[in-house]
């Protein structure tokens, strides 16, 4: 990776504290130096602008070569910070990059320390089409065998099977690979039993 | 065959075909050369399957076709009468034998021009059977393990269909951005990496790589990016191929991720260019002699005779100049004796100006 890519990275990440929800400060790394939006010809929103550098830096995530630096610069912590956030664009934009690199061990071991399953869970339950296909796939994709009682949880499991019958096709081949593939028998059939009798554990998406 | 539509299923309008509108607010540093949209590509958007719209309702599907097989080769294509389409337009669909082509000719012919008409190209993922999703899922983790080095045996309970390709990324023509500027404001921002995962460090195997893929013989453990190498069927058997064998193909063995250089990685533009083509012609002479398994299996055996390579050495290259070479000198000499027809070169060899593939 050249030089210039490099800094261009860190040009889109810099650091600055947040105050969450719950009073703590938080380390939330997306902002942008002033100077580098200003130039422009027409009036954009900070938000836009959030939205520009997390797809950027979801692309990004994209290639195994970035790894390294974006895991200096934090932006693993970074989406899963943004798992939380209102904006269904930021999260659809999040959730995307985390699908992109948590196939690298590094990544992923990062993510699940970091206890990334729960948010990533709560995902599938989106109204946005683009945010539950990629939960979907990082759930796969983070699931080892420490991990696999958290990923194929009884609820996500339910979950999948309601996927397995949607009419998006995207979505429901994946929900099919994902109990075909990751999940054992009883599984599947627990939860189909669990479907017949109560209410759900995730609602459905609303698409 | 196609995945058999389910209703509202493929052929139906689908979000992610819509074109959004291009994105002006970018700030300058991070503009490439053309108003992109705001889009995060995944692997779940991508795919072998690509639609293709705007296409003028003029008979072209043939010309289509042949455009787009410029970028690999093509398994299947038809036009989608179903699918909503723009007055005097057609769309199509058209499925590549691997989808590191079906993302180049998605770079390359979206927004194109074709018969006066501007195409819009995207990814149709909706088409994918299950297995096609499943394949491409696992030759994203295979391609991830081996740019990473990493053997990290993924929790499948049992070894699916034919293992395809280990590197479907491996042959990665590097679209880059066309202005081949390293800065980042010249490219695409989306896809400062040459629209997501090449490696421009493109290597030809050494010998070494074949051999420890050839000795490894557990095709059916779960460490699938090993038996992704070697489909279900092969040790050290020649797997069966209807249209003969190629050479092992470069296995494009993604370079050892280090600690980063930066200065490592740079690449001058010519040789990007020059790799572009190689890969090119690369590409091309899979697609002429009509591989239909992947070509990065190991294959031992009687091999298909090559397309024959031209021999830079051969004189006969240089006929017209040496004819010429030759009229000069004897004009200059006039009634000397030494202007003597030499092919072969003397010891004064006139530089020999290598022809050029085009």
């Amino acid at each position: 990776m050249e030089l210039g890519r490099l800094e261009y990275l860190q040009a889109l990440v810099t650091e600055f504290q947040v105050t969450d929800s719950t009073g703590n400060k938080r380390r939330c790394s997306l902002a942008l130096s002033v100077s580098s939006v200003s130039s422009h010809t027409r009036r954009f929103s900070f938000a836009e602008a959030k939205e520009q550098v997390l797809a950027n830096l979801a692309n990004f995530a994209y290639d195994p070569s970035n790894y390294e630096y974006l895991r200096q610069l934090q932006v693993l912590d970074l989406f899963l910070d943004m798992l939380t956030e209102d904006s269904e664009t930021l999260v659809e934009f999040a959730i995307g990059g985390l699908c992109n690199l948590c196939l690298d061990k590094i990544n992923k071991e990062y993510i699940l320390e970091a206890n990334g399953v729960e948010p990533i869970i709560n995902c599938l339950s989106s109204s946005n089409e683009e945010t539950v296909v990629s939960a979907v796939t990082t759930l796969m994709f983070l699931t080892t065998p420490q991990s696999r009682a958290q990923t194929t949880a009884l609820p996500v499991v339910e979950c999948m099977l309601r996927f397995s019958l949607s009419a998006n096709t995207r979505l429901s081949n994946l929900a099919s690979i994902f109990l075909q593939d990751y999940c054992s028998p009883p599984q599947v059939e627990e939860a189909r039993n669990l479907s017949k009798h109560t209410a759900v554990g995730i609602p459905l998406p609303k698409d | 065959k196609m995945a058999a539509g389910s209703s509202g299923g493929p052929g139906a309008p689908c979000r992610h075909h819509a074109q959004l509108g291009a994105c002006e607010s970018r700030a300058k540093y991070r503009e490439g050369w053309r108003p992109r949209a705001v889009k995060v590509y995944t692997i779940n958007l991508e795919s072998r399957y690509l639609l293709i719209q705007g296409v003028p309702a003029l008979g072209v599907m043939k010309e289509l076709v042949e455009q787009f097989a410029l970028y690999g080769a093509i398994e299947e294509y038809h036009a989608l009468d179903e699918y909503p389409a723009e007055q005097f337009t057609e769309v199509y669909l058209i499925k590549f034998k691997k989808l590191q082509c079906a993302r180049v000719a998605k770079k390359k012919m979206d927004e194109r021009s074709f018969f006066g008409s501007l195409l819009h190209v995207c990814y149709a993922p909706e088409f994918e059977t299950v297995q096609e999703t499943r394949e491409k899922l696992q030759d994203r983790r295979k391609y991830i393990a081996k740019a990473t080095n990493q053997r990290d045996c993924f929790v499948l309970k049992k070894v699916e269909g034919p293992k395809k390709t280990a590197s479907k990324n491996s042959q990665h023509d590097c679209p880059w951005s066309t202005s081949g500027s390293h800065v980042a404001s010249d490219s695409d921002p989306a896809c400062f990496t040459s629209s997501h995962g090449v490696s421009h460090n493109t290597v030809y195997p050494s010998g070494n790589a074949n051999q420890s893929l050839l000795t490894s013989q557990h095709y059916d453990n779960s460490c699938a990016e090993i038996s992704g190498y070697f489909g279900q069927n092969t040790s050290l058997t020649p797997s069966v191929h209807p249209g003969g064998h190629l050479p092992p193909a470069p296995l494009m063995q993604h370079r050892t991720v280090p600690a980063y250089n930066g200065i490592d990685r740079f690449m001058p533009r010519t040789t990007h260019l020059q790799e572009r083509k190689r890969k090119r012609e690369e590409g091309n002479k899979f697609s002429f002699i009509g591989t239909s398994e992947d070509n990065t299996e190991v294959v031992i055996g009687p091999q298909l005779p090559e397309i024959p390579k031209v021999d830079m050495d051969d004189e006969s290259l240089n006929t017209s100049a040496t004819l010429i070479r030759n009229k000069l000198k004897e004009v200059a000499d006039s009634v000397s004796t030494t202007s003597v027809e030499k092919p072969e070169s003397s010891s004064a060899k006139p530089l020999v100006k290598q022809r050029r593939r085009i």
